[in-house]
């Protein structure tokens, strides 16, 4: 177990090189530059931009350049476009924004989605099980930039209970409409992950064998089908999680908040290298360790695998 | 009493499903494998695969509403020009009448049945619109979801198959991939490949939302091939001597595709999402052709004033992904033998 | 069971829309006098969106015009505008003379200004900040505003003086220059015993101290070089008569000791520029020319403008800064003119997208919104509201033409695709705004004479197009068709927004309409955009817009000013920059507008681009704030603004910008 984690934790260093240095050349690639704008610079002032940031230099010597620090104290450096921040301070100051959303909208997705998926299960192909899925379902069929704004126009334009954007604070109203928003995708995932796990569990042997024993249908349910079947949505749960810390670029732009996905959208239309190049070897990173610890956990859980 | 887990989840390969990014994640049962005696059991497979899709109603719900949405897009625009000469494209000679109007009205209010669905801010015909939309939607689903499936089903397959030190480097790509920022992948393709018809560009389009949407289905197909690949048929193939390849896409292939298959329906909606998205970021389809995404990210905007904008192209859009998931959801308790009750 | 769920189904989505559609009707069937929420804030403090995300709270390093808006409230400079009519009016300077052809300054600064932390503000203080602004290393983008000063543009190019190494001398330009009319400013001409430089007033009745900088000054120019080497060479190696006379000299680099600002004492400042600018008071007011800290600077380097570090010189000073969300600032009693500052401080919230600034500003969660916020189908229902701001911009937006490839090298091709857009309907469509015939703005500049441009003409349109080569047919059905045209080398290109691509489809539609020729539409991510535009590399048609940075209409003019394609047109002309240059010199203000627009009329018609509207500002503020007037850059001396809790003082309508 032990070399194996050792083992992905050294394919996930190169892995991670390889996604910064291919980013790197997409945004050589990408025409216009950080300091494109409307009005066209003078020659001398791009001159002078082009020498402060070395962009006259060949393509090796600044690869190098962007890389060397990486690789050294893992130091990003500064922000093209917002001149003078860091992009270290950038990540630690947007980070917490997307988690708390992210990590609020999963657990009500969580609540509902099991809800719904658990009732879908329980009266397989009856009225209640089409209606459950269909409330899930319209998570996955309406977008999120349709189903944000339409909030906005009940919640606060007309009834102006809650706030129509911006961050107001971690522990505020303004959470609640981006929160609802972001939880419709993942609640019909988690809904027919867990419908599809029940109805698994529910035909198998040893739930037949509870229900035989003569145990309670309530305890049946909750003890053991619900336990067993919800291992897909365990599953399921790293990767969204490391999604929905690192970006939820939609709804931070629905509603104006200063999260991760927002400052990624942005330094993509601004051509802002080294945050880029930051934000998205954040994201790798996370991504990777997700995908380690449900392996490990995997391997807890299901004794029959092995590395 | 010892509780089992579910004994599905060891069957597959654990860091296969969790790659997946919600946008394009599947639903746990789609990427089941089949037991071997399914195998033997041939072409009585695929006929009870459909004696159980239609006996699902959503199912056969969604399948209804597809094909009957992509008719009406097909057929729809040639008959609204015939009858009343609107295109999707046609904006008003006169100065009054190139505004938004409500749908059944004429420009000073008053009934009319020239505009059912109403007019968009140039003064052309919404119902044109949407319908020209449902064209560019289930083009760009049906393409890009073709795009991904050809890469994917030949991606995973070999890397699968061959296994070992292949596998793993194939594998290490497709995370590499994964962790590339889209936008930035999309602004250098729509900008090295420039084309200035209107048809390279939506070919652009095609591609770049099937290079992304390729990954998760080469993860499934190569999970489905390595639980495949010792499996008899294919060892008693390799004895007698079949080249590589020929296994590959002759034996291997066709025993992945009711996962392939379902995964694909479920595909065609996220694609369309995700082109609905990159609208959103105005990276969609050039004007004047619109898709339902373009059209609700235009309609987003003047909701509190003209909601026609969003209610109509957005309602279809939600209809078609609804029938499609309904579908692709059907389709995978079809297939899924385990469901056979 | 089936048929019930369908059945339910189809109600909720049924009842789904009705309510939506009940709810959103009934909110835009509102009849309200005013859009959205009238509640003034409980405090005395006014809440201002000011569009997108501040680069850098360096004024000098940010360029953008959501960015000045912060400026005006932190930072001051010599002038600053006025509230209604952007003229600079006295600011650290308490007043200024100016010589007799405007090309060289003595400013007056006022005694009692200080910095936030309560140092005083000197001239020094200005010599600092400009030398900074314009230093190579600075790298500021604006820096080009202030080439007018004297050797400016040389340090700012890192370039070299030559100088002779034994007899210290330097040469001078003015014995290499090739151009025979060059005509001197009275700011380098030798100052004799009686030259009087400036009038007497009440207030300065003897003029300013000679000092050695000021003689230098009136000294004849140096010869400046490129300084890099390789530049320099292939700069010598066109002009022999100057390699033999720079041989055996030595390179001297420009410093920013060189340029012409000199603090004569603590309270004076000289200003020597390299030609007459008449504009140039004005100019001053940009931010590139406020006050940056000279010690916060050179503490704490690029992190001067953290919150824990900065110093500002404006009537409100940093409270907190949380960027993308809010940036909050307070009163600085520090401040020369505190007492007349009315707000206790100001709320500045960073947001780029319209819906969301105008569903903020309709909840009543902010006081007033940036220019531009109302999208262009909002404005049927915005534009009665008595909150809303109607008022001409300083801003046009054009077609700009790929002059160099055909088929739009031959004027004949871009005079008939400008004759064929009905501009009138056009303006009839949008409403707001006004219309435009060269490249100066409409309204703005009421001295000014128009260009005479085409009218719409499409009979004429067809005929020029068939001159050129590419007849026109008229189909049997009435519509036109022009099959020679080589429609796969046009398209336009435009930034994707959604305000563009209405213009671009209705642009698209006229010439379909009119010329039989389906011009493609194509648009981009704005970098991609700026980018092809920049290096000509798209083919016929491409948006055009710009915004004045100085009230005065050289600063449209000068877009084709120089050779380099700022104007991204690929047209240049020398007959238009001699006027231009002529222009300048004249002091007599219609003289000068008359001889501006003669030039203008050159480049109108060489048509290398086809104008389209003067923009309109087309923002909301709230009737309960007063003194912040829709002027036409949407530039807010912040002093002046307050909050008006009595209803009858309120503003109902647009505040007169007229005295």
């Amino acid at each position: 177990m032990l070399r194996f984690i050792i083992r992905r934790l050294l394919i996930t260093i190169p892995t991670i090189f390889v996604v910064i240095t291919l980013t790197w050349g997409l945004i050589r690639l990408a025409p216009g530059n950080f300091y494109t704008a409307e009005r066209s610079i003078p020659k001398a002032i791009r001159e002078n931009i082009k020498e402060k940031y070395g962009l006259n230099k060949p393509w090796y010597v600044q690869y190098g350049k962007a890389m060397w620090p990486i690789v050294r104290h893992l130091d990003f450096g500064n922000s093209l476009k917002y001149q003078g921040q860091p992009v270290s301070n950038i990540i630690a100051r947007s980070l917490p924004v997307s988690a708390t959303i992210g990590l609020l909208a999963y657990l009500l997705a969580l609540i509902l989605g099991i809800t719904f998926g658990s009732i879908a299960a329980l009266k397989q192909n009856s009225a209640w099980d089409y209606a459950s899925m269909a409330v899930a379902m319209l998570g996955i069929s309406i977008p999120n930039f349709v189903v944000g704004p339409l909030l906005v126009m009940v919640f606060s334009l007309s009834l102006y209970w809650l706030p129509p954007a911006r961050w107001g604070g971690f522990w505020s109203k303004s959470l609640i409409l981006p929160v609802l928003t972001l939880s419709g995708l993942y609640m019909a995932y988690i809904a027919r992950l867990t419908r599809a796990g029940m109805l698994e569990v529910l035909r198998s042997d040893y739930i037949r064998t509870a229900r035989s024993k003569g145990l309670r249908e309530r305890d049946v349910v909750i003890r053991h089908a619900l336990r067993a079947g919800l291992m897909p949505v365990v599953s399921f749960t790293g990767p969204a999680l490391a999604f929905l810390l690192t970006g939820t670029v939609v709804v931070e732009r629905i509603f104006a908040l200063p999260g991760l996905g927002n400052y990624f959208i942005q330094a993509s239309l601004n051509r802002d290298e080294p945050l880029i190049i930051g934000i998205v070897a954040f994201i790798a990173i996370t991504l990777l360790l997700m995908n380690l610890l449900v392996d490990i956990a995997y391997a807890y859980l299901d004794p029959r695998i092995r590395y | 009493m010892k509780e089992e887990p579910p004994d599905f989840i060891s069957r597959q390969e654990p860091r296969d499903l969790i790659h997946v990014p919600p946008e394009f994640a599947v639903a746990e049962g789609a990427v089941r494998v089949l037991d071997e005696d399914e195998y033997v059991a041939g072409s009585s497979l695929w006929k009870d695969a459909r004696r159980r899709l239609l006996k699902n109603k959503l199912a056969v719900f969604g399948l209804i509403v597809v094909v009957l949405i992509t008719f009406i897009s097909l057929l729809g625009p040639p008959i609204i020009k015939a009858a009343t000469g609107f295109t999707y494209d046609s904006i008003p000679r006169d100065v009054t009448l190139i505004k938004s109007i409500p749908p059944f009205r004429s420009a000073d209010g008053s009934f009319s049945w020239a505009h059912p669905m109403g007019t968009d801010n140039s003064g052309r015909d919404l119902l044109a619109r949407v319908l020209l939309g449902g064209r560019i939607s289930l083009m760009v689903g049906i393409i890009s979801t073709l795009v991904s499936l050809i890469i994917g089903v030949g991606y995973g397959a070999v890397a699968g198959y061959l296994g070992g030190r292949v596998d793993n480097w194939m594998m290490r790509l497709v995370d590499v991939l994964y962790s590339l920022p889209y936008i930035i992948l999309v602004i250098v393709l729509l900008a090295v490949f420039r084309s200035s018809t209107a048809v390279g560009q939506l070919v652009l389009l095609f591609i770049a939302l099937g290079s992304v949407s390729w990954l998760t289905m080469a993860r499934i197909v190569r999970g489905q091939v390595l639980s495949l690949k010792n499996q008899e048929f294919v060892v008693a193939a390799r004895a007698t001597g079949v080249s590589t390849t020929r296994i590959i896409f002759r034996h291997v292939v066709p025993n992945t595709l009711g996962p392939v298959i379902v995964y694909a329906t479920l595909t065609i909606p996220q694609v369309m999402l995700s082109e609905a998205f990159l609208s959103f970021l105005g990276f969609g389809v050039q004007p004047p052709l619109a898709s339902w995404g373009s059209l609700a990210a235009e309609g987003i905007q003047n909701i509190a004033i003209f909601p026609w904008q969003l209610i109509f192209p957005g309602v279809t859009m939600a209809l078609t992904l609804f029938s499609l998931n309904f579908l692709g959801d059907g389709l995978r308790d079809a297939l899924d033998p385990q469901m056979r009750t | 069971m089936f048929g019930l769920t369908i059945k339910q189904l189809s109600a909720v989505l049924f009842l789904g829309t009705l309510v939506l559609g009940t709810i959103s009707c009934a909110a835009s069937a509102s009849n309200e006098e005013f859009f959205g929420r009238t509640e003034p804030p409980a405090d005395n403090v006014l809440r201002y969106i000011s569009g997108d995300e501040p680069e850098s709270l360096d004024p000098q390093l940010s360029s953008t015009q959501p960015d000045a808006r912060i400026f005006l409230a932190l930072y001051e400079g010599l002038v600053e505008y006025d509230k209604k009519t952007l003229d600079p009016v006295p600011a650290i300077a308490e007043r200024w003379d100016e010589n007799a052809d405007s090309s060289e300054f003595v400013f007056h600064l006022r005694k009692t200004a200080r910095w936030s932390n309560g140092d005083p503000i000197t001239a020094r203080d200005f010599v600092y900040s400009f030398r900074r602004g314009i230093s190579p290393e600075l790298t500021s983008r604006s820096a080009s505003l202030a080439y007018y000063i004297r050797y400016a543009e040389s340090y700012n190019q890192g370039a070299v003086f030559v100088r002779d190494p034994q007899t210290q001398q330097f040469l001078l330009e003015k014995d290499f220059t090739t151009a025979s009319n060059t005509i001197i400013p009275l700011s380098q001409t030798p100052l004799t015993a009686n030259v009087v430089e400036y009038k007497p007033t009440a207030e300065e009745p003897t003029p300013d101290r000679d000092t050695p900088f000021h003689q230098l000054m009136h000294s004849p120019t140096r010869l400046t070089l490129p300084g890099n080497e390789q530049a320099r060479a292939a700069f010598l190696a066109k002009n022999p008569k100057l390699q033999t006379a720079v041989a055996g000299r030595e390179f001297v680099k420009v410093k920013g000791e060189d340029i012409g600002v000199e603090a004569i004492d603590d309270y004076t400042l000289r200003l020597s520029l390299t030609q007459s600018t008449p504009f140039f008071s004005g100019l001053l007011a940009n931010q590139f020319f406020r006050l940056v800290p000279q010690k916060a600077v050179e503490q704490y380097k690029k992190d001067w403008t953290n919150p824990a570090h900065i110093v500002t010189c404006g009537p409100f000073k940093m409270k907190s800064w949380r960027p993308y969300n809010e940036l909050a600032l307070v009163r600085d009693p520090m401040y020369w003119d505190a007492a007349n500052v009315h707000l206790d401080g100001i709320r500045f919230f960073p947001l780029a997208d319209q819906p969301t600034m105008m569903n903020l500003y309709r909840v009543g969660e902010v006081d007033a919104v940036a220019n531009h916020s109302i999208i262009s189908a909002w404005v049927d229902s915005v534009r009665f509201k008595k909150d809303y701001m109607a008022a001409p911009e300083a801003a046009v937006i054009y077609i700009v033409m790929n002059v160099t490839k055909p088929p739009m090298n031959d004027l004949r091709v871009r005079k008939a695709f400008d004759m064929a857009i009905d501009k009138e309907t056009a303006l009839k469509w949008r409403k707001i705004v006004k219309p435009l015939k060269g490249v100066t703005p409409y309204g703005i500049f009421p001295d000014y004479p128009e260009p005479k441009s085409n009218s719409f003409d499409p009979v004429k349109a067809r005929q020029l197009l068939a001159d050129a080569g590419f007849p026109v047919i008229q189909n049997s059905n009435g519509s036109y068709s022009c099959p020679k045209f080589p429609v796969d080398q046009v398209e336009y290109l435009f930034p994707s927004a959604s305000s563009n691509k209405i213009t671009a489809e209705f642009w698209q539609a006229q010439w379909k309409q009119n010329l039989g020729i389906t011009v493609p539409l194509r648009s981009m991510e704005f970098r991609t955009f700026a980018d092809f535009r920049s290096k000509l590399e798209y083919k016929g048609f491409a948006f055009g817009g710009w915004v004045g940075d100085y009230m005065d209409p050289f600063t449209f003019l000068s877009i084709f000013y120089t050779p380099e394609n700022d104007n991204n047109t690929g047209w240049w002309d020398q007959r238009y920059v001699n006027l231009l240059d002529e222009a300048n010199r004249i002091t007599d203000k219609q003289k000068r507008y008359a001889m501006l627009a003669q030039a203008e009329q050159i480049m109108v018609d060489a048509q290398p681009i086809i104008p389209i509207e003067t923009g309109t500002v087309n923002w909301t503020k709230k009737p309960y704030v007063k003194g912040m007037y829709p002027n036409a850059s949407s530039l807010f001396p912040w002093k002046y603004v307050y909050i008006e809790r009595d209803r009858s003082k309120w503003d109902y309508g647009t505040p007169s910008l007229a005295e």
